[in-house]
């Protein structure tokens, strides 16, 4: 089976297993919610014994036998291979919650339409033409509104259709980037349009520019475009908001950076990327402070994570792209534990607001524990991975000379940790809240955390493990030359 | 030319519905319009005076006889990306009618900003 896989059933096996869950459901509902677990599973096997390949050797797929510039193509370097090892782990992990925690009807639905935003998200990974991009972070987004919606409540449909009026615009700005890229340079490759750019005029790379940040921005949450991400986070089913900050963010974050990296690497943009990346980071940690319900918190800390990510992409050196995707990776693993923790703490307590959480920690100890677990790590305090991606973060910029930004990152870790701490001591030293339900969590839902909590401790012992990996995927960022050798020619 | 600035215009138009309007219903209306105007300059660009159908059978035409192809490709494709949106949005305006029982904006916002 391995021997005959190449990247396109990366996309090709989740779609098409996603169209044929309607069907399944007719012959037998039972057997539907076993379909997006069996293949993820196979994904992620098949994705890490790639893996070493894509390092030593990219491939590079022509769809349906157009050569690049002209066919799409779809490049699996390393920088694609980590990610997409990355989401396929994470979609499993997700199943593997979702297993008990979506009872509710009809979850033929909600596995088909799971199954279609992990396909949209390894797709704006893999392929290697702008508009096909476009086209997969479509599919993200109708997936994930619909998801958004799915409990069917009053704020559910609200937080879904605010979340749709800004994509649609996030979509109408980068159509029109698209649109005005192949009026200049006539090709849709991105790889093409790289070798190409120098070509166009500076006012327009810069329109270009600007309407690729308004639109991408949106999806990858930068400030001040990010108002729908605590509305979807905290309305949608808990699982869903873990998919949100783990997935559907990433891949926006990677096309965000992949066009910045090859299209518009000129100085000033990195700067750009900094000044934007603390005011979000700071803003949104200012925000999450405020907040009295739970998963809202989550996702403006989601949210300052990724003007975290920002910053260490806009400083644009090698070591600090690498500490940039390893905080995206640290920030995948913790903020997933986070939300699948809080599913089942607020699940539990009957209410959103953190204050219905005291004394928690007595009646469901493994799941506090584990959401503590994910708070010390989101704070970064040494013995976890979070520890460690912070501090190549902070040693990136101090060696940029940009001693204001770490002055900044270190005031908002320290914001960070009042309030993840803050819920953490309600949780341990307050006295029980006596409305509370409690009930066990289902085992499913334990293997799940389990899984991250493991992989959390591992990789802050053993931070190397990681790092090593990281390396060649951020000299693929970097080195644009090299990504468009790799690319056009096969 | 007339077609780009007529895709401007119907590209403001739509912004202009989608954020001054205060019914779901035209919001997204507004919408199908600003995608209205982005098709309708997608097929702008690729457009030659005098030309016809890319047709690579016939033989009797020459590249330059023909209208670039590759937009109308990207055009069919967003015309359905369009649809499912707004076939999305409308499912949401019925379903935020059926628990307000309006469908003005102003009344709806519950969660904040």
């Amino acid at each position: 089976m391995v021997i005959n896989f190449t990247p396109v059933h990366y996309i090709a096996i989740p779609l098409l297993a996603a169209f044929l869950i309607p069907l399944i459901a007719k012959v037998s509902k039972n057997s539907v919610k076993f379909v997006p677990g069996i293949v993820l599973l196979y994904l992620s096997y098949v994705s890490f014994t790639l893996f070493p390949i894509a390092i030593n050797n990219p491939i590079v797929e022509v769809i349906a036998g157009w050569q690049p510039p002209f066919g799409i193509t779809l490049v699996y370097g390393p920088l694609a291979a980590f990610l997409v090892s990355m989401i396929t782990l994470i979609g499993f992990i997700i199943w593997l919650y979702s297993f008990r925690f979506i009872i509710r009807e009809p979850i033929e639905k909600y596995y088909m339409l799971f199954l279609l935003l992990i396909t949209g998200a390894t797709g704006i990974i893999l392929t290697g033409d702008i508009f096909n991009l476009f086209v997969f972070l479509e599919i993200t987004a109708i997936a994930a509104y619909s998801l958004t919606a799915f409990l069917r409540d009053k704020d559910g449909a609200e937080a879904a259709f605010k979340y749709l009026l800004i994509g649609s615009f996030a979509s109408t700005f980068i159509l029109l980037a698209i649109a005005l890229l192949y009026a200049q340079t006539g090709t849709l490759n991105i790889a093409d349009i790289a070798s190409k750019i120098d070509n166009v005029e500076m006012p327009i790379r810069i329109i270009i520019l600007i309407l690729f940040t308004v639109g991408l921005g949106i999806e990858a949450e930068l400030f001040p475009l990010n108002g729908w991400a605590p509305d979807a986070y905290s309305q949608a089913p808990s699982p869903i908001g873990a998919v949100f900050g783990g997935i559907v963010v990433k891949a926006a974050i990677y096309a965000f950076m992949r066009l910045i990296f090859v299209l518009f690497n000129f100085e000033s943009v990195f700067y750009f990327l900094v000044i934007m990346g603390v005011i979000t980071m700071i803003i949104a940690e200012m925000s999450a402070m405020q907040q009295n319900q739970i998963k809202r918190m989550l996702a403006f800390s989601s949210i300052g994570q990724m003007g975290l990510v920002i910053i260490a992409f806009g400083i644009g050196t090698e070591p600090s792209v690498q500490a940039a995707l390893f905080q995206m990776f640290n920030h995948a693993i913790i903020k997933v534990l986070l939300f699948l923790a809080a599913g089942y703490l607020v699940f539990h307590s009957g209410s959103k607001s953190i204050s219905s959480l005291d004394g928690l920690g007595r009646d469901k100890p493994i799941t506090s524990f584990f959401f503590a677990l994910g708070a010390l790590a989101i704070i970064g305090l040494p013995p976890f991975s979070g520890f460690w991606s912070k501090l190549y973060i902070l040693i990136s910029v101090a060696k940029a000379e940009l001693i204001a930004v770490v002055v900044l990152v270190l005031i908002s870790s320290v914001i960070e940790a009042v309030y993840y701490l803050r819920v953490v001591s309600r949780l341990y030293f307050y006295d029980e809240n006596k409305e509370a339900n409690v009930r066990r969590t289902p085992a499913t839902g334990l293997i799940a955390m389990g899984i991250l909590a493991i992989v959390i401790v591992v990789v802050g012992l053993y931070p190397s493990a990681i790092m090593d990996v990281l390396k060649p995927a951020a000299s693929e960022l970097v080195n644009k030359a090299e990504y468009i050798r790799i690319a056009l020619i096969k | 030319m007339i077609y780009y600035v007529t895709s401007v215009a119907l590209i403001l138009i739509g912004m202009y519905a989608v954020l001054v309007k205060r019914n779901l219903v035209k919001i997204v209306i507004g919408l199908t319009i600003i995608d209205a105007g982005i098709h309708l300059l997608l097929i702008a660009i690729g457009y030659v005076e005098d030309a016809t159908a890319p047709i690579f059978s016939m033989e009797s035409l020459t590249a330059n006889q023909m209208v670039d192809p590759v937009p109308q490709a990207l055009v069919l494709t967003a015309i359905v990306i369009g649809l499912g949106v707004t076939a999305v949005a409308l499912a949401l305006v019925i379903r935020l009618y059926d628990h307000h029982k309006t469908l003005n904006i102003n009344k709806i916002r519950k969660l904040k900003w």
